[in-house]
Protein backbone atom coordinates (compact mmCIF):
# COMPACT_ATOMS: atom_id res chain seq x y z
CA UNK A 1 0.00 0.00 0.00
CA UNK A 2 1.03 3.59 -0.62
CA UNK A 3 0.74 4.45 3.09
CA UNK A 4 3.18 1.67 3.98
CA UNK A 5 5.65 2.87 1.37
CA UNK A 6 5.38 6.39 2.65
CA UNK A 7 6.02 5.15 6.13
CA UNK A 8 9.24 3.53 4.94
CA UNK A 9 10.30 6.73 3.23
CA UNK A 10 9.55 8.94 6.19
CA UNK A 11 11.11 6.65 8.73
CA UNK A 12 13.11 8.56 11.21
CA UNK A 13 11.26 11.82 10.66
CA UNK A 14 9.31 12.43 13.82
CA UNK A 15 7.11 15.20 12.50
CA UNK A 16 5.34 13.12 9.86
CA UNK A 17 1.72 12.28 10.57
CA UNK A 18 1.61 9.41 8.08
CA UNK A 19 2.77 6.63 10.43
CA UNK A 20 -0.06 7.46 12.82
CA UNK A 21 -2.59 7.61 9.97
CA UNK A 22 -1.25 4.27 8.80
CA UNK A 23 -1.72 2.77 12.29
CA UNK A 24 -5.30 4.04 12.38
CA UNK A 25 -6.09 2.49 8.98
CA UNK A 26 -4.55 -0.79 10.11
CA UNK A 27 -6.72 -0.80 13.23
CA UNK A 28 -9.78 -0.05 11.09
CA UNK A 29 -8.88 -2.93 8.78
CA UNK A 30 -8.70 -5.23 11.77
CA UNK A 31 -11.80 -3.69 13.31
CA UNK A 32 -9.68 -3.25 16.39
CA UNK A 33 -10.87 -1.26 19.39
CA UNK A 34 -7.47 0.41 19.49
CA UNK A 35 -8.62 2.76 16.77
CA UNK A 36 -9.81 5.32 19.35
CA UNK A 37 -6.48 5.20 21.05
CA UNK A 38 -4.70 5.71 17.74
CA UNK A 39 -7.01 8.61 16.90
CA UNK A 40 -6.14 10.22 20.24
CA UNK A 41 -2.46 9.73 19.44
CA UNK A 42 -2.93 11.53 16.13
CA UNK A 43 -4.71 14.41 17.85
CA UNK A 44 -1.97 14.64 20.47
CA UNK A 45 0.67 14.53 17.76
CA UNK A 46 -0.97 17.38 15.88
CA UNK A 47 -1.25 19.45 19.08
CA UNK A 48 2.35 18.72 19.91
CA UNK A 49 3.40 19.81 16.43
CA UNK A 50 1.46 23.07 16.85
CA UNK A 51 3.23 23.80 20.13
CA UNK A 52 6.56 22.91 18.61
CA UNK A 53 5.94 25.28 15.71
CA UNK A 54 4.94 28.08 18.07
CA UNK A 55 8.13 27.62 20.06
CA UNK A 56 10.47 27.44 17.07
CA UNK A 57 12.84 30.40 16.92
CA UNK A 58 13.39 32.49 13.84
CA UNK A 59 10.29 31.52 11.86
CA UNK A 60 8.34 34.72 12.39
CA UNK A 61 9.47 35.89 8.99
CA UNK A 62 9.76 34.28 5.61
CA UNK A 63 13.16 32.90 4.58
CA UNK A 64 13.61 35.78 2.13
CA UNK A 65 12.89 38.39 4.80
CA UNK A 66 15.17 36.61 7.20
CA UNK A 67 17.98 36.58 4.66
CA UNK A 68 17.48 40.29 4.18
CA UNK A 69 17.67 40.88 7.93
CA UNK A 70 20.78 38.73 8.09
CA UNK A 71 22.39 40.73 5.30
CA UNK A 72 21.49 43.97 7.07
CA UNK A 73 23.05 42.74 10.30
CA UNK A 74 26.21 41.62 8.52
CA UNK A 75 26.41 45.00 6.85
CA UNK A 76 26.00 46.73 10.22
CA UNK A 77 28.80 44.71 11.78
CA UNK A 78 31.00 45.39 8.76
CA UNK A 79 30.32 49.14 8.84
CA UNK A 80 30.91 49.39 12.57
CA UNK A 81 34.12 47.39 12.28
CA UNK A 82 35.29 49.68 9.53
CA UNK A 83 34.45 52.74 11.59
CA UNK A 84 36.37 51.42 14.57
CA UNK A 85 39.34 50.50 12.40
CA UNK A 86 39.27 53.95 10.86
CA UNK A 87 39.30 55.65 14.26
CA UNK A 88 42.01 53.35 15.55
CA UNK A 89 44.29 53.98 12.60
CA UNK A 90 43.52 57.68 12.46
CA UNK A 91 46.52 59.74 13.52
CA UNK A 92 44.89 63.06 14.08
CA UNK A 93 47.29 64.27 16.74
CA UNK A 94 50.40 64.69 14.63
CA UNK A 95 52.93 66.61 16.64
CA UNK A 96 54.10 69.56 14.57
CA UNK A 97 57.84 69.54 14.02
CA UNK A 98 59.64 72.27 15.86
CA UNK A 99 61.02 74.68 13.29
CA UNK B 1 -6.85 27.32 -0.30
CA UNK B 2 -6.59 30.30 2.08
CA UNK B 3 -3.27 29.04 3.34
CA UNK B 4 -1.77 28.81 -0.10
CA UNK B 5 -2.44 32.46 -0.85
CA UNK B 6 0.42 34.92 -0.86
CA UNK B 7 2.90 32.33 0.30
CA UNK B 8 5.89 34.57 -0.22
CA UNK B 9 4.55 37.23 2.17
CA UNK B 10 3.69 34.80 4.95
CA UNK B 11 5.96 33.88 7.75
CA UNK B 12 7.18 30.32 7.93
CA UNK B 13 5.29 29.87 11.18
CA UNK B 14 1.99 30.76 9.56
CA UNK B 15 2.69 28.48 6.63
CA UNK B 16 3.57 25.61 8.94
CA UNK B 17 0.41 26.04 10.99
CA UNK B 18 -1.64 26.21 7.78
CA UNK B 19 0.04 23.08 6.46
CA UNK B 20 -0.65 21.33 9.72
CA UNK B 21 -4.32 22.37 9.61
CA UNK B 22 -4.54 21.04 6.04
CA UNK B 23 -2.96 17.78 7.09
CA UNK B 24 -5.39 17.42 9.97
CA UNK B 25 -8.35 18.06 7.68
CA UNK B 26 -7.12 15.61 5.06
CA UNK B 27 -6.35 12.91 7.63
CA UNK B 28 -9.81 13.31 9.15
CA UNK B 29 -11.40 13.22 5.70
CA UNK B 30 -9.51 10.05 4.76
CA UNK B 31 -10.35 8.29 8.02
CA UNK B 32 -14.02 9.26 7.76
CA UNK B 33 -14.09 8.11 4.15
CA UNK B 34 -12.55 4.77 5.03
CA UNK B 35 -14.85 4.28 8.03
CA UNK B 36 -17.84 5.03 5.84
CA UNK B 37 -16.72 2.64 3.11
CA UNK B 38 -16.08 -0.08 5.74
CA UNK B 39 -19.59 0.43 7.15
CA UNK B 40 -21.25 0.28 3.78
CA UNK B 41 -18.94 -2.49 2.72
CA UNK B 42 -18.66 -0.68 -0.62
CA UNK B 43 -15.16 -0.02 -1.71
CA UNK B 44 -14.64 3.35 -3.40
CA UNK B 45 -11.14 2.96 -4.69
CA UNK B 46 -10.98 6.22 -6.64
CA UNK B 47 -11.78 8.87 -4.00
CA UNK B 48 -9.84 7.58 -1.02
CA UNK B 49 -6.75 7.05 -3.16
CA UNK B 50 -6.96 10.67 -4.28
CA UNK B 51 -7.31 11.90 -0.74
CA UNK B 52 -4.48 9.63 0.35
CA UNK B 53 -2.17 10.94 -2.36
CA UNK B 54 -3.06 14.48 -1.41
CA UNK B 55 -2.34 13.66 2.24
CA UNK B 56 1.05 12.18 1.32
CA UNK B 57 1.81 15.23 -0.79
CA UNK B 58 0.82 17.67 1.97
CA UNK B 59 2.78 15.65 4.49
CA UNK B 60 5.87 15.92 2.28
CA UNK B 61 5.32 19.65 1.93
CA UNK B 62 5.00 19.88 5.68
CA UNK B 63 8.28 18.00 6.11
CA UNK B 64 9.99 20.32 3.66
CA UNK B 65 8.60 23.33 5.46
CA UNK B 66 9.83 21.94 8.77
CA UNK B 67 13.25 21.59 7.17
CA UNK B 68 13.07 25.24 6.11
CA UNK B 69 12.05 26.16 9.66
CA UNK B 70 15.04 24.25 11.06
CA UNK B 71 17.33 26.16 8.71
CA UNK B 72 15.71 29.42 9.74
CA UNK B 73 16.36 28.47 13.34
CA UNK B 74 20.06 28.14 12.54
CA UNK B 75 20.05 31.45 10.71
CA UNK B 76 18.29 32.93 13.73
CA UNK B 77 21.15 31.75 15.94
CA UNK B 78 23.64 33.36 13.59
CA UNK B 79 21.60 36.56 13.67
CA UNK B 80 21.63 36.56 17.45
CA UNK B 81 25.41 36.26 17.39
CA UNK B 82 25.58 39.11 14.92
CA UNK B 83 23.28 41.22 17.09
CA UNK B 84 25.59 40.64 20.03
CA UNK B 85 28.48 41.67 17.84
CA UNK B 86 26.65 44.83 16.82
CA UNK B 87 25.94 45.63 20.47
CA UNK B 88 29.59 45.14 21.33
CA UNK B 89 30.68 47.36 18.47
CA UNK B 90 28.14 49.97 19.52
CA UNK B 91 29.50 50.07 23.03
CA UNK B 92 33.06 50.27 21.64
CA UNK B 93 32.05 53.17 19.44
CA UNK B 94 30.34 54.91 22.32
CA UNK B 95 33.40 54.44 24.47
CA UNK B 96 35.57 55.87 21.72
CA UNK B 97 33.19 58.76 21.26
CA UNK B 98 33.36 59.49 24.97
CA UNK B 99 37.15 59.46 24.88
CA UNK B 100 37.20 61.72 21.85
CA UNK B 101 34.87 64.15 23.62
CA UNK B 102 37.20 64.18 26.62
CA UNK B 103 40.18 64.75 24.37
CA UNK B 104 38.35 67.54 22.61
CA UNK B 105 37.61 69.19 25.93
CA UNK B 106 41.22 68.90 27.07
CA UNK B 107 42.49 70.22 23.76
CA UNK B 108 39.99 73.08 23.75
CA UNK B 109 41.18 74.09 27.21
CA UNK B 110 44.80 73.83 26.13
CA UNK B 111 44.16 75.87 23.01
CA UNK B 112 42.33 78.53 25.02
CA UNK B 113 45.19 78.74 27.50
CA UNK B 114 47.74 78.88 24.70
CA UNK B 115 45.82 81.67 23.03
CA UNK B 116 45.72 83.59 26.28
CA UNK B 117 49.45 83.09 26.63
CA UNK B 118 50.04 84.27 23.08
CA UNK B 119 47.92 87.32 23.78
CA UNK B 120 49.97 88.19 26.82
CA UNK B 121 53.19 87.54 24.89
CA UNK B 122 51.96 89.83 22.15
CA UNK B 123 50.98 92.45 24.69
CA UNK B 124 54.36 92.19 26.37
CA UNK B 125 56.09 92.54 23.00
CA UNK B 126 54.14 95.64 22.11
CA UNK B 127 54.99 97.34 25.38
CA UNK B 128 58.45 95.88 25.56
CA UNK B 129 61.01 97.59 27.72
CA UNK B 130 64.56 96.50 28.17
CA UNK B 131 65.62 95.16 31.52
CA UNK B 132 68.48 97.62 31.47
CA UNK B 133 66.02 100.49 31.37
CA UNK B 134 64.14 99.11 34.32
CA UNK B 135 67.33 98.74 36.30
CA UNK B 136 68.31 102.28 35.41
CA UNK B 137 64.96 103.51 36.53
CA UNK B 138 65.21 101.58 39.78
CA UNK B 139 68.58 103.15 40.37
CA UNK B 140 67.23 106.57 39.66
CA UNK B 141 64.46 106.16 42.14
CA UNK B 142 66.63 104.70 44.85
CA UNK B 143 69.56 107.10 44.31
CA UNK B 144 67.35 110.04 45.13
CA UNK B 145 66.23 108.41 48.36
CA UNK B 146 62.77 108.12 46.93
CA UNK B 147 62.04 104.68 48.32
CA UNK B 148 64.32 104.44 51.32
CA UNK B 149 65.91 107.03 53.57
CA UNK B 150 69.72 107.03 53.85
CA UNK B 151 71.15 104.92 56.67
CA UNK B 152 72.38 107.91 58.59
CA UNK B 153 69.14 109.78 58.31
CA UNK B 154 68.12 111.91 61.27
CA UNK B 155 65.06 114.06 61.74
CA UNK B 156 65.33 117.18 59.69
CA UNK B 157 67.33 115.55 56.92
CA UNK B 158 65.53 116.39 53.67
CA UNK B 159 66.79 113.20 51.99
CA UNK B 160 63.87 111.01 52.63
CA UNK B 161 61.44 108.74 50.81
CA UNK B 162 58.54 110.22 48.94
CA UNK B 163 56.46 112.13 49.44
CA UNK B 164 58.63 114.92 50.74
CA UNK B 165 57.32 118.19 51.87
CA UNK B 166 58.01 119.54 48.41
CA UNK B 167 55.98 116.89 46.67
CA UNK B 168 53.16 117.32 49.12
CA UNK B 169 53.11 121.01 48.39
CA UNK B 170 53.36 120.67 44.66
CA UNK B 171 50.59 118.07 44.61
CA UNK B 172 46.87 118.64 44.36
CA UNK B 173 46.36 118.68 48.10
CA UNK B 174 49.02 121.34 48.53
CA UNK B 175 47.40 123.56 45.95
CA UNK B 176 43.96 123.04 47.42
CA UNK B 177 45.17 124.09 50.85
CA UNK B 178 46.78 127.10 49.21
CA UNK B 179 49.51 127.03 51.74
CA UNK B 180 51.93 129.92 51.94
CA UNK B 181 55.27 128.99 50.49
CA UNK B 182 57.51 130.95 52.83
CA UNK B 183 58.24 130.95 56.52
CA UNK B 184 56.67 127.63 57.24
CA UNK B 185 58.66 124.68 58.42
CA UNK B 186 55.90 122.28 57.64
CA UNK B 187 55.85 119.14 59.66
CA UNK B 188 59.56 118.76 60.20
CA UNK B 189 60.47 118.39 63.84
CA UNK B 190 61.09 121.92 64.99
CA UNK B 191 62.74 120.96 68.28
CA UNK B 192 65.68 119.38 66.51
CA UNK B 193 66.14 122.51 64.48
CA UNK B 194 65.74 124.74 67.50
CA UNK B 195 68.30 122.79 69.49
CA UNK B 196 70.79 123.21 66.64
CA UNK B 197 71.87 119.61 66.94
CA UNK B 198 72.01 119.00 63.26
CA UNK B 199 75.33 119.22 61.47
CA UNK B 200 75.66 122.05 59.01
CA UNK B 201 75.31 119.76 56.08
CA UNK B 202 72.06 118.36 57.32
CA UNK B 203 70.57 121.62 58.36
CA UNK B 204 67.25 121.70 56.60
CA UNK B 205 67.33 124.00 53.73
CA UNK B 206 64.11 123.65 51.90
CA UNK B 207 63.94 124.38 48.26
CA UNK B 208 60.86 126.47 48.68
CA UNK B 209 62.70 128.67 51.16
CA UNK B 210 65.47 129.60 48.83
CA UNK B 211 66.05 128.55 45.28
CA UNK B 212 69.80 129.07 45.57
CA UNK B 213 70.22 126.76 48.54
CA UNK B 214 68.14 123.99 47.06
CA UNK B 215 70.42 123.51 44.13
CA UNK B 216 73.12 121.87 46.15
CA UNK B 217 70.85 119.84 48.39
CA UNK B 218 68.36 118.08 46.27
CA UNK B 219 69.00 115.89 43.31
CA UNK B 220 68.33 117.72 40.10
CA UNK B 221 64.73 117.58 38.89
CA UNK B 222 63.66 116.19 42.19
CA UNK B 223 60.17 117.38 41.52
CA UNK B 224 59.97 115.42 38.33
CA UNK B 225 60.72 112.15 40.07
CA UNK B 226 57.58 112.44 42.07
CA UNK B 227 55.59 111.96 38.93
CA UNK B 228 57.53 108.79 38.06
CA UNK B 229 57.71 109.55 34.40
CA UNK B 230 59.11 106.78 32.32
CA UNK B 231 62.80 106.93 31.68
CA UNK B 232 63.90 108.91 28.71
CA UNK B 233 61.22 111.47 29.34
CA UNK B 234 63.59 114.30 28.70
CA UNK B 235 67.20 114.90 28.05
CA UNK B 236 68.07 115.78 31.61
CA UNK B 237 66.67 112.52 32.87
CA UNK B 238 68.61 110.57 30.35
CA UNK B 239 71.83 112.11 31.49
CA UNK B 240 70.93 111.41 35.05
CA UNK B 241 70.09 107.82 34.28
CA UNK B 242 73.29 107.39 32.37
CA UNK B 243 75.29 108.59 35.33
CA UNK B 244 73.50 106.22 37.69
CA UNK B 245 73.75 103.37 35.30
CA UNK B 246 77.46 103.83 35.32
CA UNK B 247 77.36 103.75 39.07
CA UNK B 248 75.30 100.63 39.16
CA UNK B 249 77.43 98.85 36.64
CA UNK B 250 80.51 99.68 38.60
CA UNK B 251 78.88 98.58 41.83
CA UNK B 252 77.60 95.39 40.33
CA UNK B 253 81.00 94.60 38.92
CA UNK B 254 82.43 95.22 42.36
CA UNK B 255 80.06 92.75 43.90
CA UNK B 256 81.07 90.18 41.38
Amino acid sequence: MAVAQTKQEKEGEDCSLLPLVHDIIKCMDKDSQDVHQELAKLKAKIQEAREQISAMPGIDSSPAEQQQQLATLREQVRTKNQLLQKYKSLCMFDVPKAS
Amino acid sequence: AVCSMAVAEKSTKERLLCALDNLEVLARELIEMLALSRGQKLPQPGEDTQVLELLVQRDRDFQDLMEVAQQQGKVHQEMQLLEKEVEKRDSDIQQLQKQLKEAEHILATAVYQAKEKLKSIDKARKGSISSEEIIKYAHRISASNAVCAPLNWVPGDPRRPYPTDLEMRSGMLGHMANLPTNGVNGHLPGDALAAGRLPDVLTPQYPWQSADVSVGMLPPHHGNDFGLEPPGHNKENEDDVEAMSTDSSSSSSDSD
